[in-house]
């Protein structure tokens, strides 16, 4: 059974390597792709140098102009539709950020309950300091799992979390529409209110090793009302997928 | 002398003019200049027959700059918010082909790391 990790990344040439290099110790079956979403440094060269040494199989896309992470991501689940030979895609920061040690964990989970979208959340084990992102981060991830879970019935702890394990429900639907920018909240909303197999693991996280947080500051306000209003957007709209057996308790 | 009805009668000349220049040339298709006949034809109309706006706005208790106004302000409304409709849909051809465009040059590259580079000659000579 093959499996995609997909890699956006947007001037990543820093963290790149290391990131690939934690990902190595993957049994066979798992398959890299590094979307790299127009980056401005050399993310480019340092990811096709990747490709030719990497272990597993490592494939990359161009996207020729920066796109941002919704078509980044959406651009390895067309690639996985394209392929037509994965069941799980796997969604892993490429700053480092996340531990390539509970990928195997996501996908048994995945697999074991069923699930169409299995979520690393940082919030349900404490793995120590810095693990958790900073207090305001949380305050604003907390509202969104409280919006989320007031408007699906669906709980969730880490509802921000880009750690995660996608079944072919998922993806192959992401495959065709998803979010453009901060696009977590929203496909989990979607996935949520559309009945389709939503769970957590709890997942360690680390600091950022480089590159540049795709939300800065000035964003914060942004990011908070644009998702928010996604996600009650999307609440409008009517429901795409014939609901399945009840959800997992998390 | 000038006044607002001969304003509006030089304004909707000037914009039948303007879009059937554009369209000419090319530079407007013909799906969008529907609409801009269509605001060239109203300035026209209320600047020939004034009396239709002066009754328009005894009717709603408006005065007569008000109800221009009104109407100016709806009109600029639905194209402005047509052209974000029509904008949402172009941005979602774009990221479809910017994402076609980046898959294919990885199915491309794959092939030739297994093939061999396709010389260009080759390739007009297949497709001839």
């Amino acid at each position: 059974m093959r499996h995609l990790i997909v890699i956006p990344a947007f001037n990543e040439e820093e963290a790149l390597p290391r990131t690939v290099e934690r990902l190595q110790g993957l049994p066979a079956g798992y398959e890299i792709l590094i979307v790299n979403d127009g980056s401005a440094d050399r993310t480019r060269d340092v990811a096709a140098a990747l490709a030719s040494t990497s272990r597993l199989p490592l494939h990359v896309a161009h996207l020729p102009v920066n796109c941002g992470i919704g078509v980044a991501v959406q651009t390895g689940y067309r690639f996985a539709v394209a392929d037509g030979g994965y069941q799980n895609v796997i969604q892993f920061d490429a700053d480092g950020q996340h531990d390539a040690d509970f990928i195997k964990s996501l996908v048994e989970r995945c697999e074991q309950e069923q699930l169409d979208l299995c979520v690393g959340s940082r919030f349900i084990r404490d793995f120590g300091p810095g693990s958790r992102s900073t207090f305001a981060r949380r305050i604003g991830i907390r509202f969104f799992a409280w919006l989320i879970g007031f408007m699906s019935g669906v709980r969730v702890t880490d509802p921000t979390s880009g750690f995660r394990c996608l079944g072919p429900r998922a993806w192959r639907r992401f495959a065709d529409s998803y979010p453009e920018d901060f696009p977590e909240p929203e496909s989990l909303f979607w996935c949520a209110r559309n009945g389709l197999r939503v769970g957590e693991l709890p997942v360690r996280m680390f600091e950022r090793q480089g590159g540049v947080s795709s939300i800065r500051k000035l964003k914060a306000a942004y990011y908070m009302v644009k998702v928010s209003l996604a996600i009650l957007f999307d609440r409008i709209r009517r429901t795409e997928v014939a609901r399945v057996a009840p959800q997992p308790t998390v | 002398m000038i006044n607002a009805e001969f304003l509006m009668l030089l304004g909707g000349v000037g914009a039948f003019v303007m879009t059937l220049y554009w369209v000419r040339v090319r530079e407007l298709r013909e799906r969008y200049a529907i609409g801009w006949l269509l605001v060239a034809t109203l300035l026209l109309l209320t600047g020939l027959f004034p009396d239709v706006l002066k009754t328009l706005a005894d009717r709603a208790h408006l005065s007569y700059p008000a109800l221009v106004l009104f109407v100016a302000l709806g009109l600029i409304y639905m194209n402005s918010f047509f052209v974000s409709v029509a904008l949402t849909k172009h941005y979602r051809w774009n990221v479809r082909l910017t994402q076609q465009m980046a898959l294919l040059e990885e199915r491309l590259r794959r092939l030739e790391d297994a093939h061999g580079p396709v010389p260009i000659e080759q390739i007009e000579t297949e497709t001839e």
